[in-house]
Parts: structure tokens; sequence; C-alpha cells
């Protein structure tokens, strides 16, 4: 591998093949993966959804028996959360739970 | 008495007003007199081991007498204290605008039904956990039967809540990688970085699970009841007896305690010692698989280190 810098030049060879390398690989990602990211995506935002419910389910109704534990994780998950509330329809946060907005 | 369990955590269960604390007090006395580094810790809210010894206990350990520590877990302080810790947190993690809104619903949670439990159990594992390095023997004044039974079957329920979120968490954390290889710079906030909530619920799993562990090991912990003979208390002994083998607790021996000494006498006591001796046989019945040990009524109060101590050595005639 050559250092960046050492040949470097603009136009040079090196720096051609890369871009070359990088555009075929925009369109493999086009013809490919592209159909596949909005699957991945929603699956990604079910996912942490259903992480939401089984962590702070207490905060809608749903029984949680670890809930005073899952307390602490609130802090890392502030913003997500929001999004969480959002995304189940609720315009502000769920009455009784945290109201973040 | 002689054979005091030769364990590293004592529990003493039972039903309430049988005399757990003055027991759980006279074998930690006991305990230390042996050259047993010993820590006696009160996780009933009502705390009579403070009255027991005389001695004004709190959330630490505090010296009795030489080699003998006490403490008494209060499960309303745990609670505030681990709702503070949350809070710090917050304040550190939260935009500032939302900081007192955050907070006031964190004060909800502090009272929601199970805080303080929870709170009890997370600092009960702590100690023992912890404290089985600095001590030789810990023995535990519990709460009545039903808390305790509670308290020491929640490892199992949570462990397996737990477990649930964790495999859950990965999940998502490996949705979240394959988004970001196949968004780039449209994944936008999704952390590539190592997921702390992950991390927090691991650790929260594996001290239930160590919790789990160390109850259950026949080796290190033991359960010790405590009954009078009289039918209530034997009767839910006896029930409490099949809930922790259950979960796999071991339970080494059981005590009768204010059994009336031969020398009381007269015709009340005489007909009442006829209706005990019913009773006795019916708690070596109920508990025949472990040994009993009998304790006298005795004339006096037991309060104080060296009444605790005459205590033991008059059971030991």
């Amino acid at each position: 591998m050559i250092e960046p810098g050492q040949h470097n030049h603009d136009g040079g060879p090196w720096e051609k093949l890369r871009s070359r390398l990088r555009a075929a690989r925009e369109i493999y990602e086009g013809i490919y993966v592209a159909p596949y990211r909005s699957a991945i995506h929603r699956e990604y935002l079910e996912q942490r959804d259903v992480f939401f419910l089984l962590a702070f389910g207490d905060m809608i109704g749903v029984p949680n028996p670890v809930a005073f534990y899952t307390l602490e994780l609130y802090p890392q998950l502030i913003a997500q959360f929001h999004e969480w509330h959002i995304r189940l329809g609720m315009p502000s946060s769920p009455e009784g739970g945290f109201r973040c907005c | 008495m002689k054979r005091l369990p030769d364990k590293q955590l004592l529990f003493f269960g039972g039903k309430g007003g049988v005399g757990k604390t003055t027991l759980a007090a006279a074998f930690a006395v006991r305990s230390a007199d042996l050259d047993r580094r010993t820590l006696l810790v009160s996780t009933d809210a009502a705390h009579s081991t403070s009255d027991v010894l005389e001695l004004e206990l709190g959330p630490e350990p505090r010296m009795v007498v030489d080699g003998f520590w006490a403490m008494e877990i209060d499960p309303t302080h745990e609670a505030d204290s681990y709702i503070d810790d949350v809070k710090r947190s917050i304040g550190d993690s939260a935009p500032p605008r939302l900081i007192d809104e955050v907070n006031k619903q964190i004060d909800a949670a502090r009272v929601s039904p199970g805080a303080e439990e929870a709170a009890l159990f997370d600092r009960f594992s702590r100690i023992i956990e912890s404290a089985t390095s600095q001590y030789d023997r810990i023995v535990f004044d519990t709460a009545p039967t039903g808390q305790t039974l509670r308290l020491l079957s929640l490892p199992e329920l949570m462990t397996a809540w737990i477990t649930g979120l964790v495999s859950n968490r990965k999940k998502v954390n490996a949705l979240g990688r394959m988004w970001r290889n196949v968004a780039g710079a449209a994944a936008g906030d999704v952390s590539a970085e190592e997921d702390p909530v992950l991390a927090a619920l691991e650790d929260r799993r594996s001290r239930f699970q160590r919790a789990r562990r160390i109850l259950t090991d026949a080796r290190r912990a033991a359960f010790v009841f405590v009954v009078v003979p009289e039918r209530l208390p034997i009767l839910e002994t006896q029930r409490a007896v099949a809930v922790l083998s259950k979960y796999g607790i071991p339970i080494e021996g059981v005590f009768v305690n204010r059994v009336l000494p031969p020398d009381a006498a007269g015709r009340f006591l005489e007909r009442r010692r006829i209706r005990e001796s019913q009773y006795l046989r019916m708690a070596e019945d109920a508990l025949s698989e472990y040994s009993l040990h009998r304790i006298p009524l005795l004339e006096e109060d037991v309060v104080g280190v060296a009444a605790l101590r005459r205590l033991l050595s008059i059971s030991e005639g």
C-alpha cells in the first residue's frame, strides 16, 4: 500500500484507480444494496422499538419487573426515547412516563 | 447450638416475632468470639437489630465489639441513593432545558411499586459479593418470611427479563451496524462505538447471576429458620422451606425458640408444657429433614452483647 502523500499526486495513477474503484462500488451498491437499505433501516427501527417496549414498557402501562433497573439506562437513551414515542404515534411523551418534549 | 453452621453467609428467617433478630445477633456475637470477622446485616425495615444491640446502626457497617460489625439496610435510603445516581448521570447527558422535567419523572418512578424492593436487592447483592472478601462471615437478619422469599427469588425472575433485554439489545446493535454499513453518512447518529446500554445491562445481569450462584452454593451459604413452639410459625416455616428448596437455596437447620425451661413450674405452665410438647412434635414432623435446636425461654430480656452471649451458653447447658 502506498502511503498517502507519497505518490498521491492529483490525477496520479493510484488516485485514478481509487476513484474508479469508488465509482464501481457505488454502482454495485446502487444495484444490489439500495433495495435492502430501507428494509434494514425499518428492521433496525423496529427492533429498537421492541427494546424500548421491553425496557420502558411500564411507562405506557405494560408491566416490567425490572423497571427500576432500566431507569439507569434512561440517561443514555433520552434522544432515542423521544423518537420512540413519536413513532408510537404519541406526539408528546406518554403520560406518567418521562416527558422529554 | 454447638454446631454453628460453618458457612460464610448465614440467613436467619422465619415468621415475624419468633426471635430472628435476637438469634441472628447471638450467632454473630458467637462467631466473632470464635475469631471470625463477622458482619451482621439486617434487611428488615423494622430495624430491631439496633434495639437488640442497644446501638444506633446505619447503612454502613459499624463495629459493635472487636471483630463484630453490624449494619441495617434501609430500603428507603437505598432507593433514594439509586435515584440520586440516575439523576446525576442524567445531569451529564440530558439537554439542560429538559433536566427539571426529567427529574420530576424520575421522582415519580421512585415511588412506583417494587422500587424499594429492587433497591434493597441491589444493595443485598453488592454485600454478598464484596463483603465476603472483608469478613469471614456475614449473618443476615432477614425480614419476615414473605418478603425474604420474594427477595431471594428475585435473581431468577430478573435474570430472565434482563437476558431478554440483552439479546434484544445485541440484535439492535447488529442491525445498527448493518444500517451504518449500507447507509454511510445517512445513518446519522447511529454510533459505531461500544454500546453503554448493553454494557450496563450485561453488568446488571452478571450481578444477578453471581448473587444467585452464591445463594445456591451450599458450601458458602445456608438458611436457618427460627420458629417458636406454636402452630402458625411452624406451618409458615414448612411452606417457606418448600419455596427455598425450589429455588435451590440450602437450608441448614431450625431453631425452636422460647421453649419452656424444665424448671418452669406451676399448674398453668405444666398445662402449657403439654401443649408445647405437641407443637415440638409437630415441628419435628414438619421439618424432619433438618436438625432442630431448642432455645429456652428466659426470664429476662435479651438485650446487649453480654445477654446475647449468655443466651447461647444457657442453650448449650
